[in-house]
């Protein structure tokens, strides 16, 4: 049993702390810094994170050992928490302002693409005619395309793009013009009533593959299949499944 | 399946709501996640949650977002050190062990018997099996990228940078002897920082180069 468990356990809730802390620092940190990347937010989100895990007499860490059984390694728990607590104060600092911070490190065009995408919700087609006629850009439609979606590559990369991702945004550029047709919110009942042809474990699967964009082996893992390869054909048969179901409902979606 | 980028962009993007989902009262908790991304819930545990799973895009996100994580060098390397698959030898030790082996072997060298030996040639030097580092090295005014020398027969290498605490500052694996150093990490001027390059050259069979210093020389002053 590690020291600090014991004292843990022991009730000496101070000397488990001391222990906790100078062997999981580290750790604390490194998952930090997988979200944040200014040095002030770290620190700050360090300090939030020891205040959560410490207050009440270390209840936090005391509601792993409390369990009957542990199917998770405790260092998988404490990044699953650090992360759970970096997100949440990301999302009470900075909300989806955030977004304009990011917009506002971008060369002019990629700038205004993403206020007028991500930000203002605006379609392509008229992203593009505003960007021509008020902003004076001058580039095909094809160009802009092309632009768009650099954009939301530039953004979604690195560490500034999972925190953006844990904020709920954006979502990467439909290329079709005729998708622009439907809302993202009907698109997606659409989708949810193809995708009721699943099974929870291929819906999962494609969620995460697809929307979360999971290694095939990390969804695998999650899933319960044994290999990279199950996760391709699975997500492969469930699309074309939904694929099916979508066009008997008189809907062309190119899954 | 094929993997093209578009086409799961495409897909992202039907996928994609824009919204940002509400935690409900039964979302799995933190314990449940982090066995969902270690892969490690019993058959029943594992259906029930993937039932709510299916449904819930906070959750998932929750999960990808752990899983993620795991595989991110930095949190992996201190995650082995805990676990005790990994030892940490603190810079000071890394850097006090070479230096004492070179002093050791520096004496020998100097050894009074050596002037009555009759001048026997030592073996010749081992061919180079561990990396070299190359650059940078000692105070240096920018450290855009990491180089090192090519070990035989390795396909893959594994920076890691460490700043003063022995905590990682940054960490890569690659297959070529150059990284960039991305800019997104700010080394402060002045302070000292250790990296090391491990070649993997065979099934589990790691090279690790010598813990080497370098700094970024600050402004300097009157």
């Amino acid at each position: 049993m590690d020291p600090w468990v014991a004292e843990l356990r022991r009730g000496r809730t101070d000397a488990a702390w001391d222990l906790f802390l100078d062997r999981y620092r580290r750790v604390i940190f490194a998952a930090i810094r997988h979200y944040a990347q200014d040095y002030d937010d770290v620190m700050d989100v360090f300090a939030q994170v020891c205040e959560s895990l410490r207050e009440a007499d270390l209840k936090r860490l005391r509601s792993y050992f409390d369990r009957q059984s542990h199917t998770a390694r405790f260092s998988t728990w404490l990044v699953t928490v650090v992360r759970h607590l970096t997100v949440d104060w990301f999302r009470h600092r900075d909300g989806r302002r955030r977004l304009s911070t990011v917009a506002g490190e971008l060369p002019p065009l990629r700038r205004r693409i993403f206020e007028f995408l991500f930000i203002s919700k605006r379609s392509h087609v008229e992203s593009y005619e505003l960007l021509k006629s008020s902003d004076g850009f001058d580039l095909t439609f094809g160009q802009f395309l092309a632009e768009v979606s650099a954009t939301y590559r530039a953004v979604a990369a690195g560490r500034r793009g999972r925190i953006l991702r844990e904020l709920g945004g954006p979502a990467p550029p439909l290329e079709e013009i005729e998708d622009e047709q439907a809302s993202p919110g009907e698109r997606r009942a659409e989708l949810e009533d193809a995708l009721s042809c699943l099974t929870p474990e291929e819906r999962v699967a494609v969620e995460l593959y697809v929307v979360e964009e999971m290694p095939a082996d990390a969804v695998a893992k999650v899933v319960g299949w044994p290999n990279a390869k199950a996760v391709y054909n699975h997500v492969y048969r469930a699309l074309a499944a939904m694929r099916t179901r979508l066009e008997r409902a008189g809907l062309r979606v190119n899954l | 399946m094929k993997t093209d980028p578009a086409r799961l962009d495409r897909l992202r993007g039907y996928f994609h709501t824009g919204e940002t989902p509400i935690a409900k009262p039964d979302c799995l908790d933190e314990h449940t996640v982090a066995a969902l991304a270690d892969g490690t819930l019993d058959a029943e545990t594992r259906g029930r949650a993937l039932v709510h799973l299916a449904t819930c895009a906070l959750c998932r996100r929750a999960v990808a977002s752990v899983a993620e994580a795991l595989a991110d060098g930095p949190i992996t390397h201190e995650i082995e050190i805990v676990e005790g698959r990994r030892r940490r030898g603190g810079p000071l030790v890394r850097i006090a062990v070479p230096l004492a082996a070179a002093a050791t072997v520096l004496l020998l060298l100097w050894s009074p018997a050596d002037d009555r030996s009759p001048g026997h040639r030592g073996p010749p030097p081992p061919p180079a099996t561990t990396p070299i580092l190359r650059s940078p090295v000692g105070a240096v005014s920018a450290a855009k990228e990491l180089r090192w020398s090519h070990v035989a027969g390795a396909d893959r290498y594994r920076v890691t940078v460490f700043d003063a605490t022995g905590g990682v500052v940054f960490a890569a694996d690659v297959s070529d002897t150059v990284v960039a150093f991305p800019d997104s990490i700010v080394l402060v001027p002045d302070v000292s920082y250790l990296w090391k390059v491990d070649a993997r050259t065979g099934f589990d069979r790691w090279a690790t180069s010598e813990l080497t210093e370098f700094r970024i020389a600050g402004p300097r002053r009157r």
